[in-house]
């Protein structure tokens, strides 16, 4: 062993280390042992082949209607988004904590990195690693798009709503990993805080129509038929309704008033994605944006209409031509996906707060079963 | 000795995880220039002595200057001076041993050629130049260990702390660190070294702090604690000869009983003492075939302080 002590040109006092350097050797370490690893491309591959099974699937059984492009697009999206915040938590809700069980954790935070500059790192790192699954699964959202129907800015905001909600999803994950001490615990509670984002926002929502229901007056057309109608017209159409037999009756009974509990729907990832998509196809030119018209809406397009009918709140005027079956038209209403992305990051945000709190050193108060090293 | 330019002293820290009192009430200096032993059983409070001087915990009470900077007050400034080698084996398994070292260095703000060109000198220092480019996870425990020197030595820190370094190391390996940790504290770092491994710290340090229940319990160099009263084993051809003689001078002596030959322990005052002794029995014609101290001079301080060893 030859011990060479040669003083370093630069001197120790002198050395900062910038945030960007920082966060940009922590990413690197993490992608770097991510790359190395197997697991990552396994699940890559696995991804890979139920995306082609459910798009393959999808196009076998709806390839006689029309428009299939889109209502493929919609579909694929949905998937996409369904299997991203399957993904996600994995990629990131053991960032931390798994660092803090190798032993690995201390040695970071005894350099000069700060603990911001530790999570935008490690942040930074799962979502680039859950946005090359987003990557591999553009093939299909393309050759759907090359269907027809749908119109390239659909495909690219869908693209970039789907990224940002991984975004927040791994933002949630490595918020967590800081805060709670064991991986498995953090992965289960980061998939719990999913479930509750996609699952839990319906069913509270549900829960709250009997809390919002108000008596008010409702009026409802309806036709009034005499006579039996006949199935099939005598030239073989559907018999034309007769505008004069429309009747109109008001009465009292309660009505949910969604519009005020909508807001709860709006924290929903698919929600915010489908919602923020700019629905207006004219693909093949024989269809407009006609809710029930010539072409039956997508998953994702027709999330968004019923979000946007619930915001309009309680029909208090059904129309005759509603009462066949026609949507009441409420227009685009007002986008409800700011506020989804707003609550969303609320919830991120205040997570990783939490975790900068933690990962603050020197630790004052730990919390239980904490081991610095 | 230690002022405020270098060297670590620590003034009545207390800390406490919840009820546990991990730290009771801690004195300690470690000045530059020297390697400072960190004695006391297991569950003492020495790696959170030294997670406190890393910067990584804060006291409740108490003061602690390093390098003459309060690790609370200015983390970032201890942690430009401190290198901290922990007692666990943490690593980043897929990276080369390079990868490490120069990972840590660019979070020490080194910049890039530099850490480059340091990273392989401290691998050749700790000897793994054959393990420059493979992954970590192929080192066994002992190279693991010295590649954790080497990343705490990275961006060559003014204050080393180790916390049981030499534990997995093979005997050549042990040599070396004392080697290197001579030559930091000959070039004027600050060394601070915890360790159950008396025999070793004998070797290495200049001076050494007891620590017991979260206590510091005594704090003496190696000078003193040569110098104190001390056990020796003698044995001798026959046996019953040296008895005689032993008790013919008014020495008490008992049988050694955990020996697999037998010997006789006395304790005596001084070196000067044994030597008079020894010189005694080889003129009363006593076949002396072995006369040596039972331990280490910290063992002695050790076993004689009131510590519970659970």
């Amino acid at each position: 062993m030859s011990v060479k002590m040669q003083q370093p040109p630069q001197l120790a006092d002198e050395r900062t280390l910038s945030s960007r350097a920082a966060v940009g050797t922590v990413f690197g370490l993490e992608m770097r042992q991510r790359l190395r690893g197997r697991a990552w491309y396994v699940m890559l591959a696995v991804w890979f082949v139920v995306i082609g099974a459910v798009f393959l699937l999808a196009t076998a059984t709806m390839g006689t209607i029309t428009g299939i492009g889109a209502v493929l697009f919609d579909l694929v999206v949905g998937f996409v988004l369904f299997f991203g915040l399957l993904v996600a938590p994995g990629l990131s809700a053991n960032a931390v904590n798994g660092d803090r069980a190798a032993g690995t954790l201390a040695i970071l935070q005894v350099t000069l990195l700060t603990p911001g500059q530790l999570l935008a790192g490690k942040w930074l790192a799962s979502w680039v690693g859950s946005l090359a699954f987003l990557l591999l699964s553009a093939p299909f959202i393309f050759w759907a798009l090359a269907l027809g129907g749908v119109p390239a800015s659909e495909a690219f905001v869908s693209l970039g709503m789907l990224a940002l909600e991984l975004g927040l999803v791994c933002a949630i994950g490595v918020g967590v990993s800081s805060i709670a001490n064991r991986p498995l615990f953090s992965i289960v509670a980061t998939y719990m805080l999913v479930a509750l984002l996609a699952l839990g926002t319906l069913i509270t929502f549900g829960l709250s129509t009997a809390l919002v229901l108000e008596e008010a007056e409702v009026t409802t057309s309806y036709y009034n038929h005499t006579e039996p109608m006949p199935a099939v017209g005598p030239d073989g159409e559907l018999p034309a309704v007769d505008p004069s037999k429309c009747v109109t009756e008001t009465i009292r009974q309660p009505v949910p008033h969604t519009e005020r509990i909508t807001w709860l729907l709006a924290a929903n990832p698919f929600v915010v994605v489908a919602d923020a998509v700019p629905y207006a196809r004219s693909g093949s030119g024989d269809f407009a944006y006609v809710a029930g018209g010539t072409r039956p809406p997508g998953v994702m397009e027709s999330i968004s209409q019923q979000v946007r009918t619930l915001q309009a709140g309680p029909d208090l005027e059904v129309t005759c031509e509603e009462s066949l079956g026609e949507p009441r038209d409420v227009g685009r209403g007002s986008p409800i996906w700011p506020l989804g992305l707003v609550l969303q990051s609320l919830l991120a945000g205040g997570l990783l707060l939490l975790g900068y709190r933690r990962l603050r050193t020197p630790a004052g108060r730990l919390a239980q079963g904490t081991r610095i090293a | 000795m230690t002022n405020e330019f270098g060297g670590i002293v620590v003034h009545a820290a207390a800390r406490s995880f919840g009820s546990v009192q991990a730290v009771r009430h801690i004195d300690f200096e470690a000045p530059p220039g020297e390697v400072t032993a960190l004695i006391g059983p297991n569950g003492s409070g020495k790696t959170t002595l030294l997670l406190i001087l890393a910067s990584l915990l804060a006291v409740d009470s108490g003061s602690v200057r390093v390098g003459g900077i309060d690790p609370v007050a200015d983390p970032q400034g201890v942690r430009r001076l401190v290198g901290w080698m922990p007692d666990s084996l943490g690593r980043w398994d897929s990276l080369s041993a390079l990868e490490v070292l120069t990972t840590t260095g660019a979070l020490y703000g080194m910049r890039p050629e530099e850490r480059t060109a340091r990273a392989h000198e401290l691998l050749e220092t700790v000897s793994l130049t054959e393990y420059t480019r493979q992954p970590a996870r192929v080192l066994s425990r002992g190279q693991q260990q010295r590649l954790s020197l080497a990343r705490a030595l990275i961006h060559n820190p003014q204050v080393l702390l180790l916390d049981e370094p030499a534990s997995g190391l093979d005997p050549g390996s042990r040599v070396d660190l004392r080697t290197l940790l001579r030559t930091l504290a000959a070039a004027g770092k600050t060394v601070v070294v915890s360790s159950h491994v008396l025999s070793e710290l004998d070797e290495i340090a200049d001076r050494a702090v007891f620590i017991s229940r979260g206590e510091s319990v005594r704090s003496q160099t190696l000078d003193e604690a040569g110098n104190q009263v001390r056990r020796y084993n003698i044995q001798a051809e026959p046996m019953s000869a040296l008895a005689a003689e032993l008790s013919g001078h008014g020495m008490r002596f008992e049988e050694r009983g955990d020996s697999r030959r037998l010997e006789y322990q006395v304790m005596l005052d001084s070196t000067q003492q044994a030597a008079w002794l020894l010189r005694t029995l080889v003129l009363a014609d006593v076949a002396v075939t072995a006369f040596a101290p039972a331990g280490g001079a910290l063992e002695e301080t050790y076993m004689s302080l009131d510590t519970d060893r659970r």
